[in-house]
């Protein structure tokens, strides 16, 4: 059991039906919520010269860090929390050499990420580590188990953590499940042994589409470690495996709800709840629902595609845009504006600056959801939701769902 | 040089007249009249006449003066800017008569307008005219009379189609008398109506009356504690005012509604189907116009849903039937709007409730259908003196019975496909054989089941034995065939092939074994 003195804190202050907003507090660190975690790559198979490399996440990186390259400035607000993976390691073919060379120091002590200060988020990789994978280097192969897991996580510096988790698939029967839930219980006994000193944020991972799913889960879970060691130790849950169905809002929305049910059933609705790998659409949704913190690599993915945000709920060919329109600090930029319009030398420059602005427009969004969360009543984030989410038509009868279950309804 | 185009002015009026054909819509336009020249009574008054009909519509209201005269004669001349008929053209309906009187009270002045033979004129390509005299009157009341002689509806709307119910779901539906106008305004025009209809059209009131407000049938949010208890649930939507962009403007959408179900809506003076009638309405001047119930999504059945959306800036076409224009900014706007607003209206929980309730109810009316007919099967189980299978599969349960109680009968259904035409694999003398499985022999002809690749017919028993003669003496699908009773086998042979087919009828298992009496 966790001898650690408690550093992590959440603290609700205001709600708008089942909508809150707080602050989760890990350390010195403070975070408001809720809140998006952009996903981005800190290693990229690139050396501290070019910021760890990743092509896109090295522009994206060179803008956290208010770099030269990109021309300076101040971002840091836009960066105050960010998602990485360990699976990300697997994904540049490094050698031994450098693999060491990125876990010889944590991530915000390194000098060239000092202007960076968020919440540092890091997942387990899960998802990709699926019944027993490896991190595949050029020239080694690490084999990769609930110890190496939280080694890395570890010597990332991570404010957050996730043990190592068996996601299931939607295909699943109820046996392979079962054996996934039984795999991940007992990486979770193992993961408390491990962590019993970590001082940043412990989540639970859960899985399931619905109730009974999520429930049979934790049975499982706890028939291996003892419930009261599992409220003890975590300090949030981290719902998952939701990524292959990110795209049908009817069944996020469902998962989510159930999963609220299923925490305060077990008790464990005292702590803040995260859902895995979303798309960044749904967040208005998930934010009335009461979901304290969410991830998403939309910004960057659709930046990748071309596609340049208007709202969170509106993107654009990034050859139509007049960038003029916007007033966030890339599109104010003479530098941006001639990247984003096609002259630079690099794709990554172009791209990189849209899914910074892609990322400026969801956290300026989220930073409104939060002010209506924090109004009077429920109309402010009501009103809000009817004029974005719902408005759209393929997300319209989810938007009203989520305002009649969440937010008092319309009538 | 500049040249006019000229109007054929007879042609406009016989034109413009013919589109109107139901008595009906002469009530819409009387009505409409009377309200914009502020009455506070109109009573209207229909005979029927061999030659068509004698309509008199009689209000209190303004009166009309010379100026107003010259408008209800004239065609598109309306003087009205704002009000219902600002086209000009509603009264021009009553030129399908023999004579329009109007006598008409206005600032001490009385006036008698007289036409006569209008229609009959103006078949003859001559321009009606009217007679104006005007006499100087005493007192201060004012009004309107209106009679019009042998009113020639069109062909299908003859007077004596009409009856008070007709009418009533009329002015509800169609007439100012349906009026959403009370929800939004705080202090609302009202009229009070009355329709008098001879007794040769509807003897079975004396005459009908109301007000010019369409009023919801009572909110009941709860079910009803019996065998249809969503019936007459019934919720009101609140009136709500919605600014509406459209590319050009803005315009202003007032939304009126309630959701019910049959019960409910049948408080109102509902004529027919209700598919017809529900829905979501698009109006103007608070007058019900047409149905745009795509504005409810596919899975939503409309019929549960009674809405009026008013929208001063409409287009309507001359008979208001319709709305013109369907393609302009501003109807694709409201529509836009109306589509929302009515997706916010089907996911609200009391409509999904009431959904549920109606549901429920229809799965307990079938559980108690379905339990008194278990136990009329439960009676006859216990009537009947033995298992006797009535449809194919029961007939598996016969072949399952005989191999345990028949002594001497070796047989075990060993794969089964009810679709398929030999259903099953059967497990005969050891031996596994295709087996084509029937309640009664007769069906396997019925059905054209093929006769090759099967070994057995499994049945219960033969079926009406002429059909099977029939079969042997026409032969069956291009082949002869011989069904020979006594050894229980068909013989079939086409183009040169030859098969041999047992036959197993079960009630001939089950048949109780007369004893052999002892010899001795």
């Amino acid at each position: 059991m966790s001898q650690v003195t408690r550093r992590v804190d959440f603290e609700v202050d205001a709600v708008a039906g089942d909508a809150r907003t707080g602050t989760l507090r890990i350390g010195s660190q403070e975070l408001e919520t809720p809140n998006l975690f952009p996903v981005l790559n800190f290693y990229g198979g690139g050396t501290e010269r070019s910021v760890f490399g990743g092509g896109i996440h090295r522009t994206i990186k060179e803008f956290m860090i208010g770099a030269d390259r990109i021309g300076g400035g101040d971002y840091s607000e836009y960066f105050d929390c960010t998602m990485t993976s360990v699976a990300s390691l697997t994904d540049y073919n490094i050698t031994h050499e450098r693999y060491q060379s990125y876990l010889d120091t944590p991530i915000k002590e390194r000098e060239l990420f000092e202007p960076y200060n968020g919440t540092l988020f890091v997942d387990s990789g899960g998802f990709k580590f699926l019944d027993g994978g490896d991190i595949d280097g050029s020239d080694f192969e690490v084999d990769i188990d609930q110890e190496k897991i939280y080694e890395i996580q570890k010597k990332m510096g991570a404010d957050i953590i996730l043990n190592l988790d068996h996601p299931i698939a939607p295909d699943d029967s109820h046996e392979q499940r079962m054996e996934k839930a039984e795999k991940t219980a007992l990486n979770i006994a193992e993961f408390l042994d491990l962590s019993s000193d970590f001082d940043g944020a412990r989540y639970l991972t859960l899985h399931g589409y619905n109730y009974s799913m999520m429930d049979a889960f934790l049975e499982k879970i706890t028939s291996i470690v003892d419930t009261r060691e599992i409220h003890e130790a975590f300090d949030g849950v981290a719902l998952g495996s939701l990524v292959p169905k990110k795209d049908n809002r009817e069944l996020l929305i469902q998962a989510v709800t159930d999963c609220q049910e299923v925490l305060q059933d077990w008790g464990f609705d005292d702590m803040p709840l995260h859902v895995l790998g979303i798309s960044s659409r749904a967040v208005p949704l998930l934010a009335a629902l009461g979901v304290d913190s969410f991830d998403a690599s939309s910004y960057l993915h659709n930046a990748i595609n071309g596609k340049y945000y208007k709202s969170m709920m509106e993107s654009v060919p990034i050859s139509e845009v007049s960038f003029e329109e916007c007033d966030c600090p890339v599109c104010s930029s003479e530098l941006h504006r001639k990247r984003m319009r096609g002259d630079a030398e690099y794709q990554k420059d172009i791209y990189g600056a849209v899914a910074v602005h892609n990322l400026i427009i969801q956290k300026r969004e989220l930073a409104t959801i939060r002010d209506r969360i924090r109004a009077e009543g429920t109309a402010p984030l009501r009103e809000y939701i009817e004029s974005t989410v719902a408005r759209d038509k393929q997300t319209r009868q989810v938007a009203h769902k989520v305002v009649n279950q969440s937010l008092g309804g319309y009538f | 040089m500049k040249k006019a185009p000229k109007v054929n002015e007879v042609n406009e009026f016989l034109e413009i007249a013919s589109d109107f054909e139901d008595p009906l819509e002469v009530i819409r336009e009387s009505l409409s009249n009377s309200y914009d020249a502020e009455a506070s009574e109109i009573e209207i008054t229909i005979r029927s006449r061999p030659q068509g009909s004698d309509i008199i519509i009689e209000d209190d209201g303004n009166g009309m003066n010379e100026r107003d005269l010259e408008s209800f004669f004239d065609l598109g001349n309306s003087r009205k800017t704002d009000s219902i008929g600002y086209k000009g053209h509603g009264t021009k309906i009553f030129y399908k008569s023999d004579r329009i009187v109007v006598n008409t009270a206005k600032n001490g002045v009385n006036r008698r307008a007289v036409m006569d033979n209008p229609w009959e004129k103006l078949n003859r390509k001559e321009l009606p005219e009217y007679e104006l005299t005007e006499t100087d009157v005493r007192d201060e009341s004012q009004g309107t009379l209106i009679k019009i002689t042998n009113f020639r509806s069109g062909e299908g709307f003859d007077p004596e189609s009409l009856t008070y119910n007709k009418i009533h779901h009329y002015l509800k539906w169609k007439t100012i008398a349906g009026s959403t106008a009370h929800f939004f305004e705080d202090d609302p025009r009202e009229m009070d109506i009355r329709v008098n209809l001879g007794e040769e059209i509807d003897d079975t009131r004396d005459e009908l009356v109301t007000t010019s407000r369409l009023e919801f049938p009572d909110e009941q949010l709860e079910p009803s504690d019996d065998e249809f208890p969503a019936e007459r649930m019934c919720k009101h939507y609140e009136p709500r005012e919605i600014e509406v962009e459209y590319d050009g403007g803005t315009t202003t959408v007032q939304i009126v509604g309630m959701v019910g179900g049959k019960a409910a809506r049948n408080e109102l003076p509902t004529h027919g189907r209700h598919s017809v009638q529900f829905g979501v309405w698009f109006a103007k001047d608070h007058i019900k116009v047409e149905q745009i119930n795509e504005t409810i999504s596919h899975d939503n059945e409309f019929i549960h849903f009674f809405f009026i959306v008013n929208c001063q800036d409409l287009e309507l076409s001359a008979n208001r039937e319709t709305i013109r224009n369907k393609s302009n900014p501003v109807f694709r706007a409201v529509r836009d709007e109306v589509e929302f607003y009515m997706s916010k209206v089907t996911q609200d929980p009391w409509f999904k409730n009431y959904l549920e309730i109606r549901r429920e109810g229809k799965l307990k009316r079938r559980a108690r259908t379905q339990e008194s007919s278990l136990q009329d099967r439960r009676k006859s189980v216990t009537e009947r003196e033995r298992f006797e299978p009535s449809n194919r599969a029961e007939v598996l349960l016969a072949v399952e019975r005989a191999s345990q109680q028949q002594a001497g009968f070796s047989l075990q259904v060993e794969d089964y496909q009810p679709d398929a035409d030999i259903q099953a694999i059967v497990r005969h003398q050891g031996k596994l054989r295709n087996a084509a499985i029937h309640h009664q022999l007769t069906e396997h002809f019925e059905n054209e089941s093929p006769l090759e690749h099967i070994d057995l017919i499994i049945y219960w028993e033969q079926g009406d034995p002429t059909k099977l003669n029939e079969v042997e003496r026409t032969g069956y699908i291009g082949g002869e065939i011989e069904i020979d009773h006594d050894s229980g086998s068909i013989t079939y042979q086409r183009d040169g092939e030859s098969s041999y087919i047992e036959l197993l009828s079960l009630a001939d298992v089950f048949k109780p074994k007369t004893k052999a009496i002892a010899d001795d």
